[in-house]
């Protein structure tokens, strides 16, 4: 199978902490890979190293054919990171951050592109606005649309939903959804486990920088031995799982 | 536990964290450097002062009037200012966790007032202890009763900025417009009071003549002071500054009882003024954060709008990536407009150091002193451009996470960061150039004259790549040492050792400049010598292009090694996940 993120072994230290310690596992076109775990577990970490931002301390990870290490332009090129905390120059306009984007990406049909984004971000009329003038939901949506401008075939998300009212998040999950279907590998990272469940195709539960189970929910919840292991939540597994209580047993 | 146990407990438990953490950082050799030539610099500048007995007797008559007039001055400012300037709200500032921690808590108004009137009163202690550095040698022998006096009395000023603007928040709720009317007519009738004071003071003294006879202008101060109008005017501010003058302590202890009999009386005032200020603290704090967390991501400086100029040139989607961020830059640069204003400040400057230095021709005829000032401002910008134009990596480096998922090598990136600085400080020495060069000299002098044109060309070809070298070095430091040298503006590193390690960094800067400058002399000396016989003087462009040539191949080569280190620069090893 072709897949669009391939990782091997990666591990992130921060001088004693290991942050992330030897993840495995791989994401396929149009496959949603959820990424949960407490507070701490080492996600976000894992996300940086994924996007090319935090150099992995050992370890492989491979974007669409491209070896993050080695042709780190080239994978970049296929894949958007969408932080938790949306980031942007401040005295770029709404559209002139689309440009930017564009430019450096080289996608000649941005305006048409960029206007659609906008119009499915909501942000239609707010072009000319500079980032300070909108919203923290507003700012999300522009480090979404800005995401999407491309088309990346990787999209990793940390907490995409932070900031957005309900309307925006109903809109935010059917455009996720959306691009799934169209063929990007997505990453996503949230504490919301109910949208982890409705999302996901598959998930990685990690904590202590190590992954605690991997799989779709199902065959978690098969993995789980336990009187309640068939009919427990997700949010029960995740208690189990990285509490320590469930007795995961080792993925093939 | 009572709110002021509580309060008590916080700030021993906040200091002595704080000081733990600090001394747990000098384990790191480069913290414990730091804290060594940071103790170093502050013994040097600061604690030296304190030789109090021996120096009193040095200080000339006319500087320990000054320092008095200064402290008399400063006190009359705070409660005009108090009055005069600022919204009409509660002067009380708390800070976020302040809000979120506190006004939920089950304590009173009363209880949070004490709390920030005792942090207000402690902040005084402080600014009595630097005054007693800096002020206090020069009109005290006896810095213990300094420090004394001038706690008291800025403990003073704390509590009437306090209760002036309880009073103007009332006012304003009561009266509206009135009251704002009512307050500036009183305001009005003083600053009239004190104008004509002051005009009967000069009438009665007028400015000496001649000033060439030591100690006529101090005679002359002293006489106006002491006139009845003056003096009159400037009494408050002598009483609550007396402590602090006081020469022995006799002097001192019949000083202090009107102040503190004020300090007491004004404590009641502000309890009796009190209005609520919760509302007005919630709206404070979190506006500060924002700026705060505007500035921390690289964002704008406090009070700086940004104006909606247009991008300099349309951004095709075709093309080289990296010119996107150089666009970007130069966006950054119309519309935040800081850098043209400093250079416009730096010219206004430059024109009154040459008015006072009694240089009658800058305005006479100006284009003879054009010429000379746009050579001499042109050298000057590639010191001070470098520093001035900072939308490269120091501005873009808190945003660390956005830079590196952008499809760009780390030599693109920082190539393209430098350019934007770079073509900036260029253009400016060379439009100062061409105006100073089109002017002239300003002198008949045959030999400026023979030089003028060679050398200004030289400047031309040599200035920019100059500029081009400090920038890089400049941001060769962010990125190579990130903690050492923050690129937020929040100052995120505090401490003796941040200002060490920020005083080496700067040294470093400096030696790697000089260094750097030292094969492109040799490669201008190299060409140019030789030259000089066939072609004279105007072989000096020629040297300098070939100094230049290897400056800007100095700055490739370490762009390309930069680039490397960005790509794995880990900005992370200091806050961990």
């Amino acid at each position: 199978m072709d897949f669009v993120l391939r990782v091997a072994g990666l591990e992130k230290r921060y001088g004693a902490v290991n942050a992330v310690q030897g993840l495995t596992f791989a994401v396929a076109p149009g496959e949603v890979l959820g990424l949960v775990g407490p507070n701490g577990a080492g996600k976000t970490s894992t996300l940086r190293c994924l996007a090319g931002i935090l150099p992995p301390t050992s370890g492989r990870v491979v974007v669409a054919g491209y070896d993050l290490a080695k042709d780190a332009v080239d994978a970049k090129r296929e894949l958007a990171f969408l932080p938790d905390e949306p980031r942007f120059f401040d005295y770029l306009t709404v559209w002139e951050h689309l440009n930017f984007t564009a430019r450096l990406y080289g996608v000649e049909d941005w305006e048409e592109r960029g206007k659609a984004l906008l119009e499915e971000m909501e942000l239609t009329g707010k072009e000319k606005a500079l980032p300070g003038e909108l919203s923290r939901g507003m700012k999300q949506k522009l480090s979404i649309a800005c995401g999407f401008l491309h088309s990346p075939k990787l999209i990793l998300l940390d907490e995409p939903l932070t900031g957005l009212d309900p309307i925006g998040i109903r809109r935010m999950k059917a455009s996720l959804r959306r691009r799934a279907e169209e063929g990007a590998a997505l990453v996503l990272s949230s504490h919301l486990l109910p949208l982890v469940e409705e999302l996901c195709h598959r998930l990685l539960v990690i904590a202590g920088g190590r992954a605690m189970a991997l799989g779709s929910l199902e065959a978690i919840r098969s993995r789980l031995s336990g009187p309640e292991g068939e009919s427990a939540s997700l949010e029960d597994l995740f208690v189990r799982i990285t509490s320590g209580a469930g007795t995961e047993k080792t993925p093939p | 536990m009572s709110f002021s146990s509580a309060v008590v407990f916080l700030w021993l438990a906040s200091s002595r964290n704080r000081l733990r953490l600090q001394l747990q950082r000098l384990r790191r050799p480069r913290y414990l450097v730091g804290a060594l030539v940071g103790l170093g610099y502050i013994y040097s500048i600061f604690l030296r002062r304190l030789e109090f007995g021996g120096a009193l007797s040095s200080v000339p008559p006319g500087v320990r009037l000054f320092a008095e007039l200064s402290l008399v001055l400063s006190a009359l400012v705070t409660v005009f200012s108090a009055w005069a300037l600022g919204p009409d709200r509660p002067s009380l500032t708390f800070t976020e966790t302040e809000v979120v921690q506190l006004f939920p808590a089950p304590v009173t108004r009363s209880s949070l007032l004490h709390y920030k009137l005792v942090r207000g009163v402690l902040g005084a202690a402080v600014g009595a202890l630097f005054a007693s550095l800096f002020v206090g040698r020069l009109v005290s022998p006896a810095p213990g009763l300094f420090f004394l006096g001038a706690f008291l009395s800025l403990g003073t000023l704390y509590l009437h900025a306090t209760a002036a603007s309880f009073m103007r928040t009332r006012w304003a709720e009561a009266w509206g417009t009135r009251g704002l009317v009512a307050r500036w007519g009183v305001l009005g009738c003083v600053l009239a009071a004190v104008g004509l004071a002051a005009y009967a003071a000069l009438e009665a003294h007028p400015f000496p003549r001649t000033l060439s006879i030591p100690g006529v202008l101090r005679n002359w101060v002293q006489a106006v002071v002491a006139s009845p109008g003056l003096s009159a005017v400037l009494w408050p501010a002598r009483l609550l500054v007396a402590p602090a003058l006081a020469q022995d302590s006799s002097a001192f202890l019949s000083a202090v009882p009107p102040v503190l009999g004020l300090a007491v009386a004004h404590y009641v005032w502000v309890r009796l003024a009190e209005v609520p200020f919760e509302e007005s603290a919630v709206t404070q704090a979190e506006t500060r954060t924002r700026e705060r967390s505007q500035r921390a991501s690289g964002g704008v400086a406090k009070g700086r709008a940004i104006s909606s100029r247009k991008a300099p040139f349309r951004l095709s989607a075709r093309g080289r990536p990296e010119v996107a961020l150089i666009w970007k830059n130069l966006i950054t640069r119309r519309r935040m407009a800081g850098g043209v204003a400093s250079v416009l400040a730096s010219l206004l400057l430059g024109c009154a150091i040459v008015a006072m230095m009694g240089e009658s021709r800058f305005f006479t005829d100006t284009r003879r002193v054009l010429g000379p000032l746009g050579v001499s401002l042109a050298a000057m910008m590639a010191v001070v451009g470098p520093s001035v134009f900072r939308m490269d990596l120091r501005m873009d480096l808190p945003k660390l996470d956005l830079l590196r998922a952008l499809p760009l090598a780390g030599w693109q990136v920082v190539g393209a960061e430098l350019a934007a600085s770079a073509l900036m400080v260029g253009l400016l020495q060379l439009g100062l150039l061409t105006v100073g060069l089109l002017s002239g000299p300003g002198a008949e002098d045959p030999w400026l004259l023979t030089w003028w044109w060679p050398g200004g060309v030289a400047l031309g070809v040599l200035l920019p790549s100059v500029s081009l070298a400090g920038l890089f070095v400049q941001n060769a430091a962010v990125v190579l040492f990130p903690a050492w040298v923050p690129a937020d503006r929040t100052g995120s590193a505090r401490g003796i050792e941040a200002l060490g390690q920020r005083l080496l960094t700067l040294m470093g800067s400096l030696v790697v400049s000089l260094v750097g400058l030292l094969p492109a002399a040799l490669a201008g000396a190299v060409v140019g010598f030789p030259l000089w016989s066939s072609l004279d003087v105007w072989a000096l462009p020629l040297g300098a292009a070939a100094a230049s040539a290897v400056l800007a191949g100095e700055v490739a080569l370490g762009v390309l090694l930069l680039g490397r280190a960005f790509e794995h620069l880990d900005v992370s090893e200091d806050r961990p996940e």
